[in-house]
């Protein structure tokens, strides 16, 4: 197994999502690209969930995790004996279910987060964040 | 499922899904950033996830990062202003 496989790629560029994410929430004013942040580092964060479920230890390579007939309808093989192979070869499929609900849950706040947007934009006539808050602070 | 020429084309995807998430904040003009942002890099990952063993987490990625997700940022670019300022 070489040093650079694509599980520690994998790892790398979720790290750098996440950081991309953290600076641009932090460190830009405008707020739509917070928003686009935002979607990045939900994004690092599933890769990371998703790359954990990925295995590299099994020859031949990983199969996605679904049980279908080939398993069953092999040559003198009995359910368990499917069922063992089965997960034996699998990725391990927990992180993915996860990441589906985390997907879909990021989408649904990335589109209240935008309706807010646009009625802050309604009120204070500005996108960046510093006149939105200094507007804010002075009103009291 | 297996990808042709190896696992170059995801190493290359992951290369660039980092490199547009960096590019999409530089420009001023929003449209370009939330085309570039939240589409096709939220694409590129979709592909790499089908690489990752997740083919549910894939489709669901690449509808949501195809089709929804630049639509409401869309929206909300069109119903506030264009140019960052």
């Amino acid at each position: 197994m070489s040093l650079v496989n694509i599980q520690v790629a994998s790892f790398i560029g979720s790290v750098s999502l996440i950081l991309i994410g953290l600076v641009a929430i932090l460190f830009i004013d405008n707020l739509i690209k917070k928003v686009l942040g935002m979607m990045f580092l939900t994004d690092g964060v599933n890769l990371f969930l998703v790359t954990l479920g990925f295995r590299l230890d099994v020859p031949g390579g990983a199969i996605v995790p679904i049980f279908t007939e080939a398993f069953y309808k092999a040559e003198n093989a009995s359910m368990g004996v499917a069922a063992r192979e089965f997960a034996d070869k699998a990725g391990f499929c927990l992180p993915y279910a996860l990441v589906l609900t985390n997907i879909v849950i990021g989408a649904a706040t990335t589109a209240v987060v935008l309706g807010l947007i646009i009625k802050m934009y309604q009120k204070h006539k500005s996108l960046n964040a510093s006149e939105v808050l200094g507007e804010v602070i002075q009103r009291g | 499922m297996t990808f042709p020429f190896g696992d170059i084309p995801v190493y290359a995807l992951l290369i660039a899904s980092v490199a547009v998430a960096i590019l999409s904040l530089l420009p001023k003009d929003l449209y370009k950033a939330v085309i570039v942002g939240g589409g096709i890099e939220g694409l590129s990952l979709a592909v790499l996830y089908q690489r990752l063993l997740a083919a549910d987490v894939s489709i669901t990625q690449a509808i949501l990062a195809s089709a929804l997700l630049p639509a409401l940022m869309f929206i909300a670019v069109y119903k506030t202003s264009r140019w960052e300022t």
